[in-house]
């Protein structure tokens, strides 16, 4: 199907979201809380469009908003630009440590904001990806506390999470440097819990925590013991699969021996 | 049956809570005692409620049509032995109707059920809430009956469709259409589902229909569930409401022992079941998707639409939501057809709304009336008027998230488009009236505060907007208000109304943003001058006496917790500001509305 953005036409197929669309075609469209892993949350707001369909306009979120034919979507409008730079001053009063905000506040030209407090010390937006994470790849160690303006993220109780594995998916997604994982001499501590690290098979470097592998060993079931790569650190993985194919493995095949 | 006499007293909460329990047992025990001939044996009914809670305890009586307002268990001796056993009116127990200045006999010719038209709640308060027989006796099952046996279930969503019924749970979106939607969706399972999450402050429409009409809300729901081909039905009833939990529980266990529920319904072979589920105490389950994640055992937050719930539910099935009300329109549409149900209302809002009356109002409790009615008819005619002769100022509808519309606004016709037009909601009905006593800015506050713990916390517009809003106009009541909060307030809410996740957010800045509209030059005083105009905001009050008015009568005086106020008998007396904690005690107090703010 054909929808429209910014007045250009461009191609999208059915399952789409309008995102995806502008994502593909190099249009900006801001995110906080997308990842195209774990889609789906629609809690940052960032990327709200204007959206002219079956004869209305509205403004939805364009990373869930399905595509329709001949929709015409604006990303840049006057509404979206000044309801953006609004957002965005929110966000600096949220998270004024946060790299990732400091840098949207200039790329937008956010003028400063000093009308009430910021939150100083705070980088979390509260935008969910990190339970979203630990709930679909990890052990659901954490979840969101409370409700309303007392919302917060945390483990339960806020004590060591029994159930944590240490894999460190909350902190790699979150978009905002907000979750702490610290590692030193082989351990690495995160929501107060530490753990001892493993060393990569191959170059000795320290890759990840026992719990997590035997999380990945249990949810690959028997499949685990033929996937001699799972020993391995992110960049020998990538240097064993790229040997594989130059080997003269097909990529299928690298990607079957991997799922069989 | 007609000459049977028949006592009715109101067990619903409100009149529960003002003792009618009690009542209801020295009824009993009363023409127990007295072991009445049996011709004359009344039947005494617990009923739902009906209506007028400000006068509760309520007990109605036929066919002699007495209605007793605020009666209490020693009264009842009384009452049987006079109006029930000789036919006798008791003048001091009757309601005594300022409108038309005399005492009126009949609760039918009080000016507040006048303009009335019942639909949603034309049972309440008629029939025994937890009798399946008083039920069938006002025509109760014969719209089942009828679907089942001569319509299809096509045929049922184009009645509906027909009839112009709106959701009345506040979006107003049309049914029949949602039901169709349903009904073309594929899925393996469809759901059933009553909002009775009742979470504005001050309604209570939602709960009295569950209390006093349950099998109503039953059938609305079993002829839905034959129209779309679902099976199972869930009543999220809000938690605190525990009597509409107990009745509706007795209602679902008696309609299935009588076949009005469970397998082959009425000798057809359809099938259809319903439980009852407690809801999880939170003002945003009422969000229809966050009522689903509830069902599902999940957090009460809201998922983006589209997906709707007509395409993809409860467990990802088709599935239609409707407000109690909305389902307890619904036998009475098939019973009576859409033509005559489309009759009735405006031209774009068909039938009735039941609201909630309440604030500052003389005749607090619930009405229902035609849609397209004036405001001021329901205020002034239905509602009364204001309480000791003071002015009104504007009326909040459509709860928490409602807008305020003001006093140049009341010939506004009530209906789904108009308020949305005033930046308001129909909501799900509540009206708060609103005196000169009150302080906008301080009312908006109280409102944001309110879905500041309410908001869910998932999306940062609602949850930081609110939060941002709230600190500004907590600074504006304390008198630190800034130039220039006044246009920020705006572009916040703006921002928030477009951006926000779900229904919650995109209305939560409504009562800021039409008392910015309608009251801006309260919010500049408190801003400009450090003055609240309504003497409310303690920081920004200043009381003094008015020498000309007062009448040095001494109540004010009487009334002062700190000693601030002294003077002689019949002359004017002083209010010393150094003393004055600005409680408005005083104020209350005086009959000539001497103590005035500066």
């Amino acid at each position: 199907m054909q929808i429209f953005i910014n007045n250009k036409p461009y191609e999208a197929n059915a399952s789409e979201k309008i995102l995806d669309v502008a994502r593909r075609n190099g249009i900006e469209i801001p995110t906080l809380c997308h990842s195209e892993a774990l889609p789906g949350l629609a809690s940052c707001r960032l990327c709200m469009v204007e959206v002219k369909e079956n004869g209305r306009t509205g403004q939805v979120a364009a990373c869930t908003h399905p595509v329709a034919e001949g929709i015409e979507v604006n990303t840049e409008s006057e509404l979206i630009a000044h309801h953006r730079k609004t957002l965005l001053q929110l966000y600096y009063l949220m998270a004024p440590q946060s790299k990732r905000i400091k840098a949207m506040l200039s790329y937008y030209h956010v003028p400063a904001f000093d009308r009430l407090p910021a939150d100083k010390d705070n980088k979390c937006i509260l935008c969910g990806l990190c339970t979203k994470a630990c709930s679909e790849l990890g052990t659901n160690a954490i979840s969101t506390l409370n409700r309303g303006t007392d919302k917060k993220v945390g483990t339960a109780f806020d004590e060591p999470a029994i159930t944590c594995i240490g894999c460190g998916a909350c902190a790699s997604i979150c978009p905002t440097e907000a979750i702490e994982m610290s590692e030193q001499d082989g351990k690495r501590t995160i929501w107060e819990k530490t753990f001892q690290l493993l060393r990569c098979s191959d170059c000795g470097e320290y890759f990840t925590t026992p719990e997590a592998l035997a999380h990945v060993r249990q949810k690959l079931g028997e499949r685990a013991g033929k996937i001699e790569e799972l020993q391995l650190c992110e960049h020998c993985k990538t240097k064993k699969t790229a040997t594989k194919l130059k080997d003269g493995l097909k990529l299928e095949e690298v990607f079957d021996s991997l799922a069989k | 049956m007609q000459n049977k006499k028949a006592v009715f007293v109101c067990c619903g909460t409100g009149c529960l809570a003002n003792g009618s329990g009690e009542i209801y047992n020295a009824f009993q025990k009363q023409i127990k005692k007295l072991g009445l001939d049996v011709e004359v044996i009344p039947k005494i009914k617990k009923t739902g409620c009906h209506g007028l809670c400000q006068k509760g305890p309520l007990v109605h009586i036929t066919p002699q049509e007495i209605t007793y307002i605020h009666v209490k268990a020693t009264d009842v001796a009384e009452i049987v032995e006079r109006s029930i056993i000789k036919d006798e009116v008791i003048d001091r127990l009757l309601y005594f109707d300022k409108q038309q200045k005399a005492k009126i006999q009949s609760k039918e010719d009080w000016t507040f059920e006048k303009k009335q038209y019942r639909i949603a709640l034309r049972n309440c308060g008629k029939i025994a809430n937890d009798s399946i027989d008083d039920y069938l006796e006002k025509d109760g099952y014969k719209a089942l009956e009828k679907v089942l046996k001569t319509m299809t279930g096509q045929e049922v969503i184009a009645e509906i469709k027909e009839s112009g019924l709106r959701g009345r749970g506040g979006g107003g979106f049309p049914t029949g259409i949602k039901w169709s939607l349903a009904a073309k969706a594929i899925g393996d399972t469809k759901y059933v589902i009553c909002n009775g999450d009742e979470g504005d402050p001050g309604a209570f429409m939602d709960r009295s229909i569950l209390e006093g009409d349950p099998h109503t809300v039953l059938e609305g729901m079993a002829i839905c569930a034959y129209a779309i081909g679902a099976k199972r039905a869930f009543l999220y009833i809000r938690d605190e409401y525990g009597l509409a939990v107990k009745n509706m529980r007795q209602a679902i266990a008696t309609a299935k022992e009588r076949g009005f529920l469970g397998e082959n319904i009425l000798g057809t072979d359809f099938t259809f079941d319903a439980e009852v589920v407690r809801g999880g105490g939170a003002f945003v389950c009422g969000e229809e998707t966050s009522l689903l994640h509830s069902i599902e055992g999940s957090t009460g937050e809201p998922s983006p639409k589209p997906p709707y719930p007509a395409d993809k539910g409860l467990w990802g099935q088709p599935t239609i939501i409707n407000n109690v009300e909305t389902w307890a329109n619904v036998p009475v549409i098939i019973n009576k057809g859409a033509d005559w149900f489309a009759s009735i209302g405006s031209e774009k809002s068909k039938g009735t709304k039941v609201f909630a009356l309440v604030g500052k109002i003389n005749n607090t409790g619930l009405v229902e009336v035609p849609m397209g009615i004036t405001l001021r008819e329901i205020i002034f005619e239905i509602g009364g008027g204001i309480p000791q002769k003071r002015k009104f100022k504007a009326v909040q509808t459509g709860g928490p998230s409602g807008g305020c519309i003001p006093e140049d606004k009341l010939d506004l016709s009530v209906d789904f488009d108009s308020l949305i037009a005033e930046g308001s909601m129909m909501g799900s009905g509540g009206m708060i009236v609103i005196d000169d006593r009150t302080c906008m800015v301080e009312f908006a506050r109280y409102y944001l505060q309110f879905l500041s713990e309410e908001s869910c916390g998932k999306c940062v517009p609602c949850r930081e907007g609110i939060k941002s809003m709230l600190a500004i106009l907590d600074d504006i009541c304390e008198g630190k208000g800034k130039p220039g909060d006044i246009e920020l307030l705006a572009e916040i809410g703006a921002m928030v109304q477009a951006n926000s996740l779900c229904g919650l957010g995109k209305t939560a800045p409504n009562p800021v943003l039409s008392n910015i509209k309608n009251f801006r030059d309260e919010f500049e005083a408190h801003i400009n001058e450090k003055r609240c105009p309504a003497g409310v905001c303690k920081n920004l009050t200043k009381f003094y006496i008015d020498a000309q008015t007062c009448i040095g009568c001494g109540a004010c005086l009487k009334s002062c917790p700190v000693e601030a106020i002294s003077g002689e008998k019949k002359k004017a007396h002083i209010l010393d500001e150094a003393k004055c904690i600005t409680c408005g005690n005083c104020r209350d107090f005086c009959r000539v509305d001497a103590i005035c703010v500066r």
